[in-house]
């Protein structure tokens, strides 16, 4: 879980949002640049109100699209998100009054909504995309605008790869997560901490996907920090603490049956998810970027210390991602491709060290690791991020 | 640069900066663009005589494990043209905006913000010529690691380092856009090892212009050497033909030391004890005994008690050239803070001294074994960093930091 709470900073959000944010200034230079993510993007502008928010358009052709939102005097409402159903496909938080923003999103055509919460009036504004995804030929639904027909068979290849590899993650997770339940239920504290690494290793690996169905990350990975009120604290976190520290499991079964509910509607999601190949890319920065946060920090597992199951995990789904996107990358900048794979091997290495067998949760405890040694792993994760962040580009097309 | 700084600055306009600044634009258009740029090319890198900038940020480097030769090379290389550029007043890269699904190249905090006499300076430490990167043979001996001095309370980690980069300017957030975006080029091959900020210069090197304060409210340093001195910076601060080392000839030394002040104690001391332990009149910055600032000090001057004018124990007696055979180094610190000491809640504030010479050796090392063990002022300081690192020479066009490392 982030160091902050953060209902929903989803894949597409977090870092499709992220990288356009940029353009919202360089945008306004006086190079001519249009307004967009990308040439002939659908300029759509959704002005927050204290009763929620009101769109310049209600309805936009399938492509590529630029929300601006902006908001002038509302301060109850400072958000606006994309959604499909419960799942947030693009979003901008944070934008108090006389602050705006923006987000772009490549539309399918579809029926979503525009969600503004916290004003007086509707929460949700419907919002339908029409026509056909002509600018995503070559890849279907889950296509992007302007690869070439060649990128698009190695993209689509990318994407489809990276669905099955999260379903499967997802499915390993939900069978850990049983288990893992079971022995909280039983009261039997010894198994269940054993059980309980086993189960972060498969949600770690793709937190970013589970973090783009809006509460339900939160309700899985949030640590006390990040609830209001630490009654109503629930998931992964909330069992470590009684397991470690508390040690004693009384009042946890109704946790650990919320755990296994919000495990298995994940896994009922990812059963029809699709992906875009600059979320694969931007989701494999986002996991060094919690490795950066709060594992390399300890204070992603304060109480089991075992933030290095975590920290490996991460890699592992960032790797996966990275590596289905090899094919395309190399085609467009073979040495960017090379450069990442060596710093992906860094980063294994630099976590051998702590290795205390070949599993995935084998590993020394955080707490053993000297502080001195933190600055050696932020380094290389550094070292492969900062290259990583620039392969959504590359593989968007440009 | 394919466009000479000038043409491009030239051409930059007056066109409302403040507009260019909430725009984000893409380059940084000084209104003021001529008169605001340090030539970044020359003999010697600028950043040493320069006349101090107002505001400093000061970074150390490691260079990372497994990291070859070559890419050493790479990266000094790659600082090289940033450096050139954002000293112009330019952003790392000619246009972000190009590309809006990637990351932006330079992180933008400068853009729209005038030059602001940016200079960067790069520096070697010790370190980085053991076995990595076969320049064992190059270490110079004046680029020795600064011994054990009397007084000294050093922390590690914010002690030494492979390379430096000093970014000077009159405005600290061109200076710590230049350190923060060198550090981005560097991910993967050198990673930030410690990393100081500076509010207020302390010493001036422009004959004519007023001592700034440091934050004990007195004027030091005002027997600098001056940047128009060029026969005492040949004599004190450029290396020249005693080198054992030719790729340093045209480079100077730089020795740091944050220096953290007791603030607190300092400023319940009475005025005539506080300007006992410097020498001089605190607010005229006179040396005791003398009319005005820039007179010779009087150190043989006697009070009717028989004691000394200026005290046997004050700083500027115990640093004068005359009561150290001659020798002279070019002071060039910043006054910094660091917010509060955690345990105690005292100011975390004093002088991030940095100094050029020639042969750190026989100047600062000398100077500092006798202050470290008889200044008054050691009630009030402590020493808590230090480094050591070779300055190389100016590049040219198409050449890069450091190159002779590599011939």
């Amino acid at each position: 879980m982030p160091a902050r709470a953060r209902a929903g900073a989803g894949v597409t959000a977090a870092l499709i949002a992220t990288a356009l944010g940029a353009a919202a200034c360089g945008s306004s230079t006086s190079t001519g640049a249009t307004t967009s993510g990308g040439t002939g993007a659908t300029p759509i502008t959704v002005q927050l109100t204290s009763s929620g928010c009101t769109l310049s358009a209600s309805a936009a052709p399938a492509g590529p699209a630029r929300f601006t939102v902006t908001n002038k005097d509302a301060d109850a409402v400072t958000e606006a998100e994309l959604v499909s159903g419960s799942r947030i496909l693009g979003e901008k938080e944070n934008i108090a009054p006389g602050l705006s923003g923006a987000f772009s999103l490549d539309l399918q055509p579809g029926t979503y909504s525009m969600k503004c919460p916290g004003g007086s009036g509707p929460e949700e504004v419907p919002f339908t995309v029409t026509g056909t995804a002509a600018s995503s030929a070559a890849s279907g639904s889950a296509g992007t605008g302007s690869s070439s027909a060649a990128d698009g068979g190695a993209l689509q290849a990318a994407t489809t790869g990276y669905v099955a590899y999260v379903q499967q993650e997802v499915g390993a997770l939900e069978t850990s997560t049983e288990a893992f339940v079971d022995a909280v239920k039983a009261g039997d504290i010894a198994k269940a901490k054993s059980l309980y690494g086993p189960a972060r290793v498969h949600y770690e690996r793709i937190e970013p996907v589970a973090e783009s169905f809006g509460d339900l990350d939160p309700e899985i990975d949030a640590r006390i920090a990040d609830v209001a009120d630490p009654s109503n604290w629930t998931g992964f976190h909330r069992l470590e603490k009684a397991l470690w520290a508390d040690k004693s499991l009384t009042g946890m079964t109704p946790v650990a049956e919320g755990l296994e509910a919000d495990v298995e509607n994940l896994n009922t999601l990812v059963q029809t998810v699709t992906f875009q190949p600059a979320q694969l890319a931007n989701g494999a920065t986002e996991l060094l970027d919690e490795v950066s946060r709060s594992k390399i920090t300890g204070e992603e597992e304060a109480y089991s210390h075992i933030d290095l199951v975590d920290f490996q995990a991460n890699v592992d789904g960032a790797r996966k991602a990275f590596e289905l996107l090899e094919p395309a990358l190399k085609a467009k900048d073979a040495d960017l491709a090379g450069t990442i794979s060596e710093r992906f091997d860094a980063v294994s290495t630099a976590l051998k060290k702590y290795r205390t067998g070949d599993g995935p949760t084998d590993f020394q405890t955080y707490d053993r690791v000297p502080a001195a040694d933190h600055k050696v792993l932020a380094g290389v994760v550094d070292a492969l991020a900062e290259p990583l962040s620039q392969v959504a580009a590359e593989v968007v097309g440009s | 640069m394919s466009v000479s700084r000038r043409a491009f600055l030239g051409g930059a306009g007056a066109a409302g900066a403040g507009l260019v600044a909430a725009s984000c634009s893409s380059s940084r258009k000084s209104p003021a663009a001529a008169d605001d740029v340090v030539a970044f090319h020359g003999a010697n890198q600028a950043g040493i005589a320069t006349p101090p900038q107002d505001r400093l940020a000061f970074a150390a480097f490691d260079v990372m494990p497994g990291t070859t030769r070559a890419e050493l090379a790479t990266l000094l290389r790659t600082w090289t043209d940033a450096a050139a550029r954002m000293t112009a007043g330019l952003p790392v890269v000619p246009d972000d905006a190009a590309r809006p699904e990637a990351p932006p190249q330079d992180t933008g905090e400068a853009a729209g913000l005038p030059a602001a006499h940016l200079t960067i300076t790069i520096g070697f430490g010790p370190s980085l010529f053991d076995d990595r990167f076969g320049l064992a043979h190059k270490l110079p001996a004046a680029l020795a690691r600064i011994p054990a001095l009397p007084g000294d309370d050093l922390d590690p980690a914010i002690s030494d380092g492979d390379i430096c980069v000093q970014a000077c300017a009159d405005d600290p957030q061109v200076a710590f856009h230049a350190v923060r975006n060198l550090r981005r080029l560097a991910f993967g091959t050198a990673a930030l090892r410690w990393f100081q900020l500076g509010f207020s210069k302390t010493s001036s090197t422009l004959t004519g212009t007023a001592t700034p304060r440091n934050l004990l409210g007195f004027k030091d340093g005002t027997n600098n050497i001056t940047s128009d001195d060029h026969a005492g910076l040949a004599a004190h601060v450029w290396v020249g033909a005693e080198t054992d080392q030719a790729w340093m000839k045209g480079g100077s030394y730089a020795v740091t030391r944050r220096i953290a002040m007791r603030l607190e104690a300092w400023d319940r001391d009475n005025l005539a004890d506080q300007e006992n332990v410097i020498g001089r009149h605190k607010i005229s910055g006179a040396p005791l005994g003398a009319a005005a600032e820039h007179d010779a000090v009087p150190l043989t001057a006697k009070n009717a008690d028989g004691t000394a004018v200026v005290p046997m124990d004050a700083h500027i007696r115990l640093a004068a050239p005359s009561e150290n055979a001659g020798l002279r180094i070019l002071r060039r610190g910043y006054s910094f803070t660091d917010g509060t000491d955690p345990d105690t809640g005292e100011l975390d504030a004093g002088l991030f001294f940095i100094a050029y010479q020639q042969d750190p050796r026989k100047q600062f090392v000398a100077l500092q074994r006798k202050l470290g063990a008889h200044d008054a002022l050691n009630e009030y300081i402590q020493h808590r960093s230090s480094a050591v690192f070779a300055v190389p020479p100016g590049t040219q066009p198409g050449g890069f930091v450091g190159e002779g490392l590599f011939a």
